[in-house]
């Protein structure tokens, strides 16, 4: 039908449920290639030497423009972290209570994501973990997003 | 370099015919609210739209001249959230201290509550810009994050592990800002006329309220609503024309310490901390100086931090300004948001304008026969500190207001 506009891109969807990243085509690659695989890949700045998230083009400590990628441990320390209770994000209105956090890596800069697990605690006993070890889990949204979640270490 | 302090004075400040909740039975556009509150401030300080010289607005700037038939000298479009309205007099004072314009408009309209009726359609200035926004794809939704109070709690969280801050400190914000709205018939929450929900509240009443975002509940959380709200500033020359009093902007600063929360260094110091310092500075004040405390209250914690930043309490001790109602009607200490605040007064998704209408009307002694002012609550301040929050505890916007002495 000559009125149907085109799809510009179908996208495959397995059954992950939640809302999938769409990542950036230029800056962040080795990132999502290496969640395929269950890395942790960090952008680092070959000057300065300071890892930094999210990925850039240019180093926000330096300005340096070398960029290059490492793997990186895959853990970090508990910063913060709510229980959300009522889910606006699609996807996630279907679960119950969850928990958001935002992880401290060992090589420096902080990411944001799901813990794990982390509904499982009541707040409070959670709240004493603040500090704690945790690490990434990638799980597979589809066969090119591998989407990075959280857990407690111990 | 020249200290613009006192260049400019607002001379006026008033709302939109209607605000709250009311207001979407019937449904109302971003466009009208605007429109009905600088039809309001021109009526009261006697300006005519054609003498406006700078449209000032966070995000609707073209319509508004548009609109109003307005050949402005001077557009500003800034739009970086509840925020935008603090830094529109920064910008609008530095703009009339330069002799570029003598009288600005500051407007804003939004619909926030109807929009949810209309399913989006009535918002303006939005817009997701970069579809590959820096960060985009590992922030918000794919990681469960959703709407404004998802990240707040987080640094709710985080205060209480860093200072030993308690869910009950923060419930005392909600509960003095309350007792404000209870003396202000156009606050949402005023009683139980006005709202099911309305009328005085107590700490236990906060924490008994249903759980959002542990640990936010529903009470610590602003309102979302319809309103609009303008203000006129005028150069040092003028602003004694009208039928008015000037209330001066005799400090401004603004600053930013990110835009995704994902990049906020320590997520109990927003960039309040260098805004104020700013304000101060131009001003030759202190927080000692303060007499009203007008501090966007998106959330409870919002306020808390930001009493914090700019000095008005010791880091982690918030809650000083607060307890055995200090901060409220009759209290002992500087009153804070004595409109009722976005938590109880009205708050359409950008507050920042309402902290502006009510700091004029405090300082200039209208806060009873202004446009819209209302009985039984003004204060005897003389300055007032205005602070806007935006984004997710993103940017700043510091005014130091003082009255015409």
């Amino acid at each position: 039908m000559a009125d149907t506009p085109k799809k510009v891109k179908e996208r495959k969807l397995t059954d992950y449920k939640y809302p999938i990243p769409d990542p950036d085509p230029y800056t962040s690659g080795p990132f999502w290639e290496g969640a395929k695989e269950g890395k942790l890949m960090l952008p680092r700045c070959e000057d300065c030497n300071r890892a930094h998230w999210y990925p850039r083009i240019i180093c926000p400590f330096c300005y340096s423009r070398s960029i290059s990628w490492f793997e990186a441990s895959g853990e970090g320390t508990l910063y913060t972290f709510a229980v959300q209770q009522r889910a606006f994000a699609p996807g996630w209105s279907e679960e119950g209570p969850y928990v958001t956090c935002y992880i401290d890596l060992n090589e420096g800069d902080r990411m944001f994501g799901v813990l794990l697990g982390g509904a499982d605690i009541e707040p409070w006993d959670l709240f004493k973990k603040i500090g704690s070890k945790c690490k990434i889990e990638f799980v597979k949204a589809n066969d090119d997003v591998h989407v990075p979640f959280w857990r407690l270490a111990e | 370099m020249t200290n613009p302090s006192m260049a400019a004075a607002i001379v006026g400040a008033a709302e939109s015919d209607e605000i709250g909740f009311a207001l979407s039975e019937k449904g109302t556009t971003n466009t009208q609210l605007h429109i009905e509150a600088i039809a309001n401030v021109c009526e009261q300080t006697g300006i005519s739209p054609r003498e406006i010289e700078g449209v000032f607005s966070a995000g609707f700037t073209p319509q508004i001249a548009e609109y109003l038939h307005i050949r402005p000298k001077y557009l500003d479009h800034t739009g970086i959230g509840g925020s935008s309205f603090e830094l529109h007099v920064h910008h609008a004072l530095a703009a009339i201290a330069a002799g570029v314009i003598d009288i600005a408009l500051v407007s804003h309209g939004e619909s926030g509550r109807s929009a949810r009726k209309n399913q989006g359609r009535g918002t303006g200035g939005g817009g997701r810009g970069d579809p590959w926004a820096p960060g985009a794809a590992f922030s918000g939704g794919p990681y469960g994050g959703w709407g404004a109070p998802y990240n707040y709690s987080h640094a709710m969280t985080r205060h209480m592990h860093q200072w030993g801050s308690t869910k009950e400190d923060f419930a005392q914000i909600a509960v003095s800002t309350r007792d404000w709205a209870t003396l202000n018939p156009r606050a949402v929450m005023h009683s139980k006329e006005t709202d099911p929900n309305g009328g005085p509240i107590t700490v236990q009443d906060v924490l008994d309220s249903r759980l959002i975002s542990w640990p936010l509940n529903i009470l610590d959380v602003c309102l979302v609503t319809d309103h609009g709200g303008a203000v006129l500033l005028a150069s040092a020359e003028r602003a004694h024309s009208f039928k008015t009093p000037p209330v001066w902007v005799a400090g401004a600063g603004e600053s930013m310490g990110h835009w995704d929360m994902l990049e906020m260094d320590d997520f109990t110091l927003t960039s309040a901390v260098n805004s104020g310092k700013t304000a101060y500075q131009m001003a030759g004040m202190g927080p000692s100086d303060m007499e009203l405390g007008m501090i966007y209250d998106s959330f409870t914690v919002t306020v808390g931090i930001t009493v914090e930043a700019l000095g008005l309490a010791p880091r982690g001790g918030f809650m000083e300004l607060f307890e055995g109602g200090k901060a409220g009607p009759g209290g002992s200490g500087m009153p804070i948001n004595t409109n009722g605040g976005g938590l109880s007064f009205s708050h359409s998704g950008m507050y920042g304008m309402m902290l502006l209408v009510e700091a004029y009307r405090q300082l200039s002694g209208t806060a009873e026969d202004g446009i819209h002012g209302i009985a039984g609550k003004q204060t005897s301040a003389q300055s007032a500190i205005v602070n806007g929050t935006g984004g997710s505890l993103s940017t700043t916007g510091t005014l130091i207001l003082t009255s015409d002495q």
